[in-house]
């Protein structure tokens, strides 16, 4: 990826966002990042899992689309055949930035909208347009503001959650073995989830502060979501 | 009815003492790292205020991460906290031949502590005997002689606390290892700590330990001791007056010479082994921490003398470091290498110095420290009447392990061809060298050494380490009469595997300080 840069209504001013979604504009995504805040939509389409960042180890939550790199089982005919797609996905080529502002002579960050200016779904002929003519933003803008907003707080709560499902020793790693009805095998490595009899044996306040978190219900929609792993394979069958 | 042993006393801190302490407080006292709402042991740690440690094991083996999980630290918080690196074995620098004045390149092997590939399922050194020409032992048969080359750790950010791509223990400071643990065992394993001097020791009718007298703390009582008090020996030496064996005509290096040197630049990379260069009269050790260098000439007496092993000191550190090496402050050690005929009398057991030292060769120290305390954790009497049954026994394998590690250490002597000192040559004389080991020398011109060499099941050293030296020392072994071609088509897929793992590992595995600054930004994952 190339440097991302500040969004601005001068240099950007023609720029269109094309939001079909293709492998040519890097739909083609084994998984996405996803977080607590958006569980319920997600666990209704896709598995959820918990994986590490191979930079820094720490854990986050995916959303999985496919059984190797590169595979998206969504992705068929040039649509995305879900309801609901993750906003780390719909969010592109938009990131969250961060930039120091004097605001009454005291320094403050403010979260700004960058760009990744070599993305394959900027153009200037066709798709979303981010500016009116004669200035002010569209509300497709306006509606990538509020989706960066949404993945900076899911991703601090997300950060949060985990941290309490490592206390409470409740992620555990599994290996996930599939075979396809052409006797195919894949092996999945390097995933982790929620151990169901940790699970079972937390005592009731400790249950109780989940809920209180809204834990508990993203637990149960982790748990829920693994059934979506049959929809994969019933994808994958079918190719 | 008999009294069961409920209090324990450890004499003396330091690495020794505060491991003891963990170790017995982790067994009985704590579940998963948590201390049990009724501890079933009193376990009190009682270490002068004036005593200073001495504080110089900075190497250990694998073993210590399984240590530090039981006692229930964290290893992102023991790696912060007392400067630790990751250790991957020993590389011995000119052990076979001494480094010519005319600058050729220096030999060296590594010992590392992975055991070679398919360990499980065969031994590869007979197979290995016939390549020997085209590649070295280590290199067959595992990858950290490549990986520490590179200075590349044995993990990922990635990998679990104590879990790892290579298999490794830790280069640490030694005197922030004691604080940490003492400050866990009292924090978090309910181990009482008392400073004050022990101004004597008393015994019972029976001969038994049964209580000291302290300057402040008045008198403590106690059903069992364990004796930490370094080479002084104090309660098992001079109270129950076990004899010492000394070890001085088998391993004859009695003195130290130790120095702490920065680094040249804050990215200079952290060695992932212990360098052990080889000199006329004795071997350098250099352990890479992040934050410094420890540096020791280990050397005979006998046949150097302090001015000139000094002067051996500097010039090795001379083309590493970019300090005045003329004004080093240099600590001078002394070694009684040998140790105690038993480690456990009556109702005392001496865990550390007190029951014995040699040269750190292998970093077998803190090795030891962790056999005996888990010895006791685990062997622990249920009362005074049974101890000796225990006790028998325990003296038995301590023989065995000291007997293990006298022989393993002289291997590297005996088999070195240096002709550069009398040291050298003293080595190799056969009144030196133990009888069994000159058995096994014997034996081992027709077969390479194997898991029937070693005497029983929870020995220090495998049977691979002998292969490591032995091979990495260029010794010379008969080629097998006879392989199966079965397990000859198995050796070599082996063989193969290692390769790409070697190959693999490099493209994937950071160095020591990328790794290191990356636990200390976001610590290493718990599972």
């Amino acid at each position: 990826m190339n440097k991302p840069v500040l969004l601005n209504s001068v240099d950007h001013k023609d720029l269109k966002i094309i939001t079909e979604r293709s492998e040519k504009y890097g739909d083609n995504l084994w998984y996405t990042v996803t977080f607590p805040a958006e569980f319920r939509s997600v666990q209704a389409h896709y598995p959820i899992f918990f994986q590490k960042d191979t930079n820094t180890g720490q854990f986050y939550s995916i959303a999985m689309f496919g059984f190797q790199h590169k595979e998206n089982l969504f992705l068929q005919d040039g649509k995305w055949q879900a309801a609901y797609i993750p906003l780390t996905v719909r969010r592109q080529p938009f990131l969250i930035g961060q930039q120091t502002v004097q605001e009454d002579g005291v320094e403050q960050i403010q979260r700004v909208i960058h760009l990744d200016p070599n993305h394959p779904r900027i153009n200037e002929d066709q798709g979303e347009p981010l500016f009116f003519p004669y200035g002010g933003n569209t509300p497709y803008l306006d509606e990538v503001g509020d989706m960066l907003e949404t993945i900076h707080h899911g991703l601090i709560d997300s950060k949060n959650f985990i941290d309490t499902l490592i206390k409470l020793e409740l992620l555990e790693s599994f290996t996930l073995d599939i075979e396809l009805d052409n006797g195919e095998k894949h092996q999945m490595i390097g995933f982790y989830t929620i151990n169901e009899e940790t699970l079972a044996a937390l005592p009731a306040e400790t249950l109780a502060q989940l809920h209180q978190q809204g834990y508990l219900n993203a637990i149960y929609m982790t748990l829920a979501s693994q059934s979506n792993i049959r929809q994969l394979l019933n994808f994958k069958n079918a190719q | 009815m008999a009294q069961a042993i409920q209090n324990i006393i450890i004499v003396g801190g330091g690495t020794a003492g505060w491991l003891t302490a963990g170790i017995l407080a982790a067994e009985h006292n704590a579940d998963n790292g948590k201390l049990s709402p009724s501890p079933k042991l009193n376990i009190t740690l009682i270490e002068s205020p004036d005593v200073p440690t001495i504080g110089v094991g900075e190497g250990t083996w694998p073993s210590m991460r399984t240590t530090l999980k039981n006692i229930g630290i964290s290893e992102t918080e023991f790696l912060l906290s007392c400067d630790a690196s990751f250790k991957q074995g020993s590389r011995f620098i000119n052990w076979t031949h001494a480094q010519k004045a005319n600058g050729n390149s220096a030999e060296h092997y590594l010992h590392p502590f992975s055991l070679p590939i398919g360990t499980n399922e065969l031994d590869l050194c007979p197979h290995w005997l016939a390549h020997r020409e085209q590649v070295s032992f280590a290199d067959a048969v595992g990858q950290q002689n490549q990986l520490s080359q590179l200075s590349l750790a044995p993990k990922q950010i990635t990998t679990g606390e104590y879990q790892f791509q290579n298999n490794y223990g830790y280069h640490l400071n030694a005197g922030k290892f004691s604080q940490l643990l003492q400050q866990h065992c009292t924090e978090k394993l309910g181990v009482t700590h008392i400073q004050d001097h022990v101004t004597a020791i008393h015994k019972n009718d029976s001969g038994d330990i049964s209580h000291l007298s302290t300057k402040q703390s008045g008198e403590l009582s106690a059903d069992f001791f364990v004796d930490c008090t370094g080479v002084k020996s104090l309660i098992l030496g001079e109270q129950l007056n076990v004899p010492f064996i000394c070890q001085k005509s088998v391993l004859f290096n009695d003195s130290a010479l130790a120095v702490q040197v920065p680094y040249p630049s804050a990215d200079t990379e952290i060695a992932s082994c212990t360098h052990s260069t080889a000199q006329s009269n004795g071997w350098i050790w250099d352990i890479g921490l992040p934050t410094r260098r420890g540096v020791g000439h280990v050397y005979s007496s006998s046949h150097t003398d302090q001015a000139q092993a000094e002067q051996q000191l500097v010039e090795y550190l001379k083309p590493t470091v970019n300090i005045d090496v003329d004004n080093l402050e240099i600590r001078k050690l002394s070694i009684a290498p040998g140790h105690r005929q038993v480690c456990w009398k009556n109702n005392c057991m001496a865990v550390g110095m007190a029951s014995g030292f040699i040269e750190p060769l292998e970093a077998s120290a803190l090795a030891l420290v962790e056999w005996s305390a888990n010895t006791l954790a685990q062997q622990l009497p249920a009362n005074r009447q049974v101890m000796d049954i225990v006790s028998a026994r325990v003296n038995k394998r301590f023989n065995q392990h000291w007997q293990q590690i006298i022989e393993f250490l002289k291997l590297h002597y005996v088999l070195s061809k240096r002709s550069d000192s009398d040291y050298w040559h003293d080595h190799r004389e056969s009144c030196s060298i133990p009888e069994s080991l000159q058995q096994q020398l014997k034996l081992w011109r027709t077969q390479a050494p194997s898991k029937h060499d070693i005497q029983h099941t929870d020995a220090l050293f495998p049977a691979a380490s002998f292969q490591f030296v032995l091979y990495g020392m260029g010794f010379q072994t008969l080629l097998p009469s006879q392989l199966k071609p079965s397990l000859q088509n198995r050796a070599q897929q082996l063989f193969t595997e290692n390769i790409k793992r070697t190959q693999g590992l490099q493209q994937l595995l950071p160095t020591n300080r990328e790794l290191l600054a990356k636990i200390a930004q976001y610590g290493l994952p718990k599972i």
